[in-house]
This record gives structure tokens, sequence and C-alpha cells, in this order.
């Protein structure tokens, strides 16, 4: 095969591949909200499994990330406080602020400190229970893996991305609050005037499909790229490596996508 | 049900869980009773201490018999033991896996060991009465 030739035809597998690839995260994330809405997936097996994955996700960071949440809000608040005053235009500070943490920026920073710590994880462990034969032990014991071990996983994460998304927007409003009015009762009514034009109906349906579709990521796509690895130890690493690449991509995208149909 | 060197635990959970694991999913029974019968046939074993190991700090004797306990834990009509000398490869296999299964034998139906066959003198010949 010619030069150009050989080229376009690895390319082409390699588009393939990821092709294939994103098709496989994609019916798998469909298959475990499917599943996931079914009551025969709970028993006290995935139960566990549930609640240890929020402990890990979840329980286990919140005093750090919430710390890190308020700090990154204090700042980013102060930032537009400051400016819009310079500008004369203080009367939208409070919203631009809201705008931009408790919207975009704060639920991005939980996806990506959530796919840094446990997707990271879960990709590893999928990829060495794979690669070491637990997945066919534990369905030759008559277990149903995708049901015990892969959505419960999704729903822990999924979950756990919602809280913490929560926490850190509910910091993050008390601290503006606090930067706009300072440390006193009776402008209340007028902050709640501001969030209720801020968050209103469809937007807060917005954040909330948003936040799921990151919990959905941080979990389904470090599981299928886990399943995905072949049987060799060398490769655990290169498929955590491309789990997390293409978890970032994702993870833009939503992002993108999310702004895309907000603002235009 | 089979017990086999291609069939690991999950590393990740103790030995008593990896035995708890099969009654929790295939009976939906809750952890408590699992776990209990998980200790039972652990001590019936004579493994009670291994309880809370994981698999890289078994040694090939306990993870055997964690092995041949998570398969009893299903209640197999059959079960079958694949090459217990690549198991064991350490120990005089025969009567290891012999004292047990009798020590098991509660927990157990039919029981099939599948071996090299140069390893076929090893075992003493089945009794027909059991």
């Amino acid at each position: 095969m010619s030069g150009p030739v050989a080229f376009l035809t690895r390319r082409g597998a390699a588009a393939l591949a990821a092709w294939r690839v994103w098709r496989d995260t994609a019916r798998f994330a469909g298959r475990a909200v499917a599943a996931s809405l079914s009551p025969e997936l709970y028993n006290s097996a995935t139960r566990t499994v549930v609640a240890k994955q929020i402990y890990f996700t979840a329980w286990q960071i919140l005093p750090g990330f919430t710390l890190f949440a308020a700090l990154l809000s204090f700042v980013l608040i102060q930032i537009v406080v400051s400016t819009a005053a310079n500008y004369g235009l203080s009367e939208y500070a409070l919203e631009v602020s809201m705008r931009l943490l408790v919207l975009e920026l704060l639920p991005l920073i939980t996806a990506l400190f959530v796919a840094l710590r446990s997707s990271s994880a879960i990709n590893t462990e999928v990829a060495l229970m794979r690669i070491h034969n637990e997945i066919d032990a534990l369905e030759a014991a008559g277990v149903d893996t995708m049901r015990l071990e892969f959505v419960p996983r999704v729903i822990g994460g999924v979950i756990s991305v919602l809280a913490l998304t929560a926490v850190s927007g509910a910091v993050a409003l008390m601290l503006a609050y606090l930067a706009v009015y300072g440390p006193q009762w009776w402008s209340f009514p007028d902050f709640t005037r501001v969030m209720a034009k801020v968050f209103e109906g469809p937007i807060m349906l917005g954040l909330l499909a948003k936040t799921l579709f990151f919990g959905l990521a941080v979990t389904a796509i470090p599981v299928v790229e886990g399943l995905a690895t072949p049987r060799k130890l060398f490769m655990a690493p290169i498929s955590v490596l491309r789990g997390m690449v293409r978890l970032f991509f994702a993870l833009m995208l939503i992002e993108v996508a999310s702004l895309a149909l907000k603002y235009t | 049900m089979l017990v086999s060197a291609e069939l690991p635990l999950r590393a990740n959970l103790s030995v008593l869980e990896n035995i708890a694991l099969i009654p929790q999913y295939r009976q939906n029974q809750r952890f408590d009773p699992a776990a209990d019968l998980a200790w039972t046939m652990l001590h019936h074993a004579g493994y009670g201490d291994i309880a809370f190991k994981r698999d890289p700090d078994l040694t090939h004797e306990e993870r055997f018999a964690a092995k041949l306990l998570r398969a009893a834990a299903a209640d197999p009509a059959l079960l079958v033991i694949d090459r217990p000398g690549m198991l064991l490869p350490d120990t005089f296999a025969p009567p290891f896996v012999a004292a047990l299964l009798e020590r098991t034998a509660d927990h157990l139906n039919a029981c099939w060991i599948v071996e090299y066959v140069w390893n076929k003198p090893l075992y003493p010949r089945p009794d027909p009465s059991r």
C-alpha cells in the first residue's frame, strides 16, 4: 500500500474504533439508566455497592471539596463584585456571579474533581477486574456483574456529582449574599428576588440535566473503557489514560452544549 | 459451579464478603444473614482466621479454601474442582482437598475433581458407597 493510502487506512481504522467506543459508552449509559429505574436492580448487595460508591466519591472528599469550593467562590465573587462596582454596574454583580458560579463553573469543577478522584479509580479497578478475569468469575458464580458491579457505580457516581454540586452551589449562594449585602438579614427579600430571576424553571431543569450528564459521564466512560481493556496487565495504564482523555472531552462537550442551548 | 485457577476471588473484597456475596445476590439475602452463613462455612472448614483477608494476602491453601467455599455458598448441585494440582502448587493436593471436602460436606452435594492425568495415581480410588 502506498504512503497516503496506508495513512488514510490507519486513520479510518482509528476513527472507526473511536466511534465504536463512543457508541458502546452511549449504549452502556442507556442500559444503566434503564436498569437504575427498575426496582429489580436493588437488593442488599447492590445497595452496598451504591453506598460504598457514594462514600468514596462524595462523603470522603466533602470537607476538602467544600472548603475549596468556598475559597474559589469567594475569590470569584469578589472579582465580579469589585469589577462591576468599577464600571458602575453593581446591581448586576450578584446575578452575574451566580450565573458564572452556580450555573457554569461549580458543576463543571465538581465533575472534574470527581473525574480526577473517582473515575480514574473506577477505570483502573474495572480494567484490573477484566485483566484478572474477576468479571468472568463473578458471572460463573451466577452474579450479574452489570447489575452488581457497574450500574450501582453509575448510580452512586450520579448521586455524588448531584450532591457535591448542590453543596458547592449552596456555599456559593451564601458567600455571594455576604459579599454583596454583608452580614445582615434585611436584604434577604432582595436577594431571593434576584435568585428567582437567575434560577428560573427551565434554567434549573437545564442545570439538573447537565449535572446528570456529568454524573453519567464520570462513571459510564471509565467503566466502558475498563471493560474494553485487552487482557494484558501492561494495558491497564493505557486504558486509564484513554478513559481520562475521553472523559475530559465528554465533560467539555456537555458544558459547551449546555452553554450553546442556554445562550443562543 | 467451578473452582478454578481461572476464576479468581474479587480482589477488593475480603474472603467473608466474597462468600457472602453469593447468597446476597442469588438468594436476595441481606448482608447479615449472608455474612453469618459465610462465617459458619469458614469456621467449619477451619479457616475462620482468613475472613477479613483479601486475595493478595492469602496463601495458596487459603485461596483454594475461599474459592471452594464461595462456590459452595451457591448450593450447587455439582461442584467441579478444576486441576487442584495447579491451584495448590506447594501442597500435596489429594489429602488436603479430601480433608477440606470432608469438613465442608454439610454445604456440598456432588463434587467432581478434574485433574491432570499424570496426577491420577495420587488420588485414592473413589469409594462407591459415598
